[in-house]
């Protein structure tokens, strides 16, 4: 089925690629050697400024797991997975740029995040059709911005060259330059997202310190000793020690 | 098998059908109850322990399983497959259904806290709504009695607000978290009280129900029923006494009258077979849900009952009351990076903000008439689709900063009480009818000023305790845009109000309705307002309280 879809979901690449080349000549060869962090905004606006890509998405039309599904065993496969293989890597790249492994800690490629994010924007569901739009133009107009200023996709980009176009996306605040803040909004949905998946594996849920769904025999113990310190701390600080709970 | 005959339909089998069956069968009446949904076990459905990451989009909301995938709801939810509903152009209101056996009893929060002699009497102190037939007095005998069945967590505060239960009723409460000490603290600076929310969980054995093991989130429904609902309680007690049958799939369509205007039965339509089937009894009580149950009576119409059944007075859909809803939340920065520990607790509220204005109303301090209380969302819960955080860049620092936001916030959800008003009501839309051929609710639902003026004065104070934590929040948002919509607290009621005139009202303080002796109705319809405190416990004590005077008029041979 994948070839099939794929040609449904996508215009013709070529037809993507020649604009991009018309593009790639308005903006001028400076692209590819100009860049890093937070230009300014007639730099960015070389690279950044013009392009967004056009794709032609067919909605998803599987159908959802219904209102009865089992919830023990919930469905590994609930619906077609839809991201292309360079897809796929791509999304794996960038979710290891935003959460690389850290010692012991592996990264969210190795506790399989693309998977979820595929199942995510393959879901038919209305916020997961909408993050599907936004999440595949992030990643077409990120191969289109790296074939601009690096003539390759960003896959085939050194870490350094993937770093200097992710340095311009990768803030969405007062700061971003106009010709960014589309493609900044868009890639803080992909990050949330990763952020999400990864948290939700063991691992991460390990890492961000959750500590509950456990059975406890007995009666349920309360804070610790510790966070109960930490409490009497911030009554202090915010002036409500005197107001303190007591049952 | 012998024939089982039996006296009386219970139509529904959640908090109100299933405490019918339950009370009547104890009595040692037979009872043939009625759902529209299919049979459910909790035993071998609840999801214990599965996490987010194992279920499809890590948990979160979808239109199927509208408030999660783990949540216990079955074929349910604001919308129905191919049995719609229709709402007035200038309305927005929502419908929840669950069709499963027990209902919405399966998923909900659970906080039972009782009505007060404030909340029974309204319309004598400030003149709006109506009053309910009976004094708290009269039913307290009955929270008592439901609280020690169903099991019910919490403390005797002494507040104007929670009126207290006998000794050795409640059950222990759980330790309150750190957020909840911290809210506690805001609030005292602030003379408004916390205190243990009042929770149908198990913190100490019943019948065959564990204890509380504290994990795993209650609206996935308790295999080990420690949580209470009616599939792991009082449908199987009521079925040990072989006095209970129960027949799933059974969507009612209309209750039937003879000639002389008595009820003699329902007919429903079976699920599998799409046919209709007609069923006799002596009495029929309805307990199909407010809505659910004041539209098969606006469906049944007949030559004597042609606005349909008891509805001479007009009342019946009218009175829609929903609790108002509204949050405010906020990064608390004290609360950054906090030390961790087990948070999940018994997965809802230890603490919470009951209403604590009714002596500033006496004062005519406020400018609105009725209560709310704070329900207070935090904690280090499982993680899910949705992380906190500034969110920026990327690598080992966004990491960190998703840690240190991790149980930083915390929120107020306003619960509210709602006066009836002429806007809001339901009706039969003709020209809609679902799969089963029956007429669908039309809605008709809005606000009035007492809810928005209500819902102002919540914010403000949500906002006050919030900046008293440290929290930065700005402009809250206006009253109008905040407030819930109608139906999404799913708290509605009032659709076949209680009185005490059949001129005003479609029941007797009994949920007997005036036009007709045996046809009776034990949900949340019956109540005649609709007190912030969340209506399960209450439509469970009235229907203990209205089934066993029922028992005892099947006995006398009243009926």
């Amino acid at each position: 089925m994948t070839e099939q879809q794929h040609s449904h979901h996508y215009q013709s690449g070529m037809t993507r690629r020649e604009s991009l080349k018309w593009l790639g000549l308005l903006v001028a060869s400076s692209t590819v050697s100009m860049v890093s962090g937070c230009g300014d905004w007639t730099h960015t606006a070389q690279s950044g400024a013009g392009h967004w890509p056009d794709l032609k998405l067919a909605p998803i039309t599987a159908r959802g797991y219904g209102q009865d599904p089992n919830l023990l065993i919930p469905p590994e496969s609930p619906w077609p997975k839809t991201l292309t293989a360079a897809q796929l890597e791509l999304v794996a790249i960038l979710s290891d740029i935003i959460v690389p492994r850290e010692g012991s800690v592996p990264s969210a490629s190795q506790v399989h995040v693309p998977d979820v994010i595929d199942e995510w924007v393959s879901a038919p569901y209305s916020v997961q059709q909408q993050d599907r739009v936004t999440l595949l133009h992030a990643l077409a107009w990120i191969d289109d911005e790296a074939t601009l200023r690096f003539n390759a996709n960003f896959a085939a980009l050194d870490p350094q060259q993937q770093l200097a176009i992710v340095d311009d996306i990768a803030y969405d605040n007062e700061h971003t330059a106009e010709p960014f803040r589309q493609i900044a909004g868009a890639f803080g949905r992909l990050r949330s997202l990763v952020l999400a998946a990864f948290f939700c594996s063991p691992v991460g849920t390990r890492d961000i310190g959750y500590m509950g769904n456990v059975p406890i025999a007995g009666d349920y113990p309360g804070p610790s000793d510790e966070a109960r310190a930490h409490l009497e701390e911030v009554l202090a600080d915010l002036g409500l020690s005197d107001c303190a709970y007591s049952g | 098998m012998p024939a089982f005959r039996h006296e009386v339909l219970v139509v529904g089998s959640g908090a109100g059908g299933a405490m019918a069956a339950y009370t009547l069968a104890k009595a040692g009446h037979k009872v043939l109850m009625l759902e529209a949904g299919r049979d459910y076990d909790p035993k071998t459905e609840t999801p214990m322990f599965q996490t987010n990451g194992e279920a499809p989009l890590m948990g979160a909301s979808t239109r199927d399983k509208n408030f999660g995938f783990y949540d216990a709801t079955v074929d349910g939810g604001w919308q129905v497959p191919h049995e719609p509903y229709t709402t007035a152009s200038n309305s927005e209101f929502l419908w929840w259904r669950a069709r499963m056996l027990g209902g919405r009893t399966n998923h909900w929060g659970r906080y039972s806290l009782r009505f007060s002699e404030h909340d029974f009497k309204g319309k004598s102190r400030d003149g709006l709504g109506a009053d309910w037939p009976f004094e708290y007095q009269d039913i307290a005998p009955w929270y008592d009695k439901t609280e020690e069945l169903v099991g019910v967590c919490g403390t005797n505060t002494g507040l104007d607000d929670m009126p207290p239960s006998p000794e050795g009723i409640l059950q222990p409460p759980p330790q309150p978290r750190i957020p909840e000490l911290l809210v506690a603290a805001a609030a005292k600076k602030h003379g408004i009280p916390v205190a243990p929310m009042h929770r149908a969980v198990l913190t100490r054995p019943k019948d065959d129900r564990a204890a509380c093991f504290y994990a795993t989130p209650c609206g996935r429904g308790c295999s080990i029923g420690a949580a209470f609902q009616t599939t792991t309680s009082l449908i199987p007690m009521a079925r040990a006494t072989g006095n209970l049958q129960v027949i799933t799939q059974a969507m009612v369509k209309s209750v039937d009258v003879d000639d002389n205007g008595r009820v003699v039965g329902v007919t429903y339509v079976d699920k599998h077979s799409v046919e209709e089937h007609k069923l006799t009894a002596r009495v029929v009580i309805l307990a199909a849900s407010a809505c659910e149950s004041a539209r098969i009576l606006l469906n049944s119409k007949s030559r004597k009952f042609p606005k349909g059944l008891a509805n001479s007075s007009g009342q019946v859909g009218r009175n829609l009351m929903d609790s108002t809803g509204a949050y405010l939340g906020a990064l608390i920065p004290a609360l950054k990076g906090r030390p961790r520990y087990n948070e999940d607790g018994h997965t809802a509220n230890h603490l919470f903000i009951p209403w604590w204005g009714h002596k500033m109303q006496e004062k005519g301090d406020l400018d609105f008439p009725r209560g709310y209380h704070f329900e207070i969302s935090n904690g280090f819960s499982q993680p899910g689709a949705w992380v906190g955080g500034n969110l920026q860049g990327y690598g080992p620092a966004l990491k960190q900063d998703v840690r240190d936001h991790y149980g930083a916030y915390v929120g107020f959800a306003l619960r509210g009480e709602m006066l009836p008003n002429p806007g809001a009501y339901m009706e039969i839309d003709d020209k809609v009818q679902d799969k089963w051929g029956i007429p669908v609710p039309k809605f008709h639902f809005r606000w009035s000023e007492n809810e928005l003026r209500q819902v102002e004065h919540g914010l403000k104070t949500a906002r006050l305790l919030l900046e008293t934590m440290g929290a930065t929040v700005g402009d809250v948002p206006a009253a109008e845009k905040a407030i819930s919509k109608g139906g999404e607290i799913i708290h509605e009621v009032g659709t076949t109000r209680m009185g005490s005139s059949a001129s005003d009202s479609v029941t007797n303080q009994w949920g007997q309705t005036w036009d007709c002796d045996n046809l009776f109705v034990m949900d949340g319809g019956v109540f005649a307002s609709n007190p912030h405190k969340n209506c399960t416990l209450t439509i469970m004590t009235l229907t203990m309280r209205n089934a066993t005077w029922l028992a005892g008029q099947l006995d006398k041979g009243m009926l």
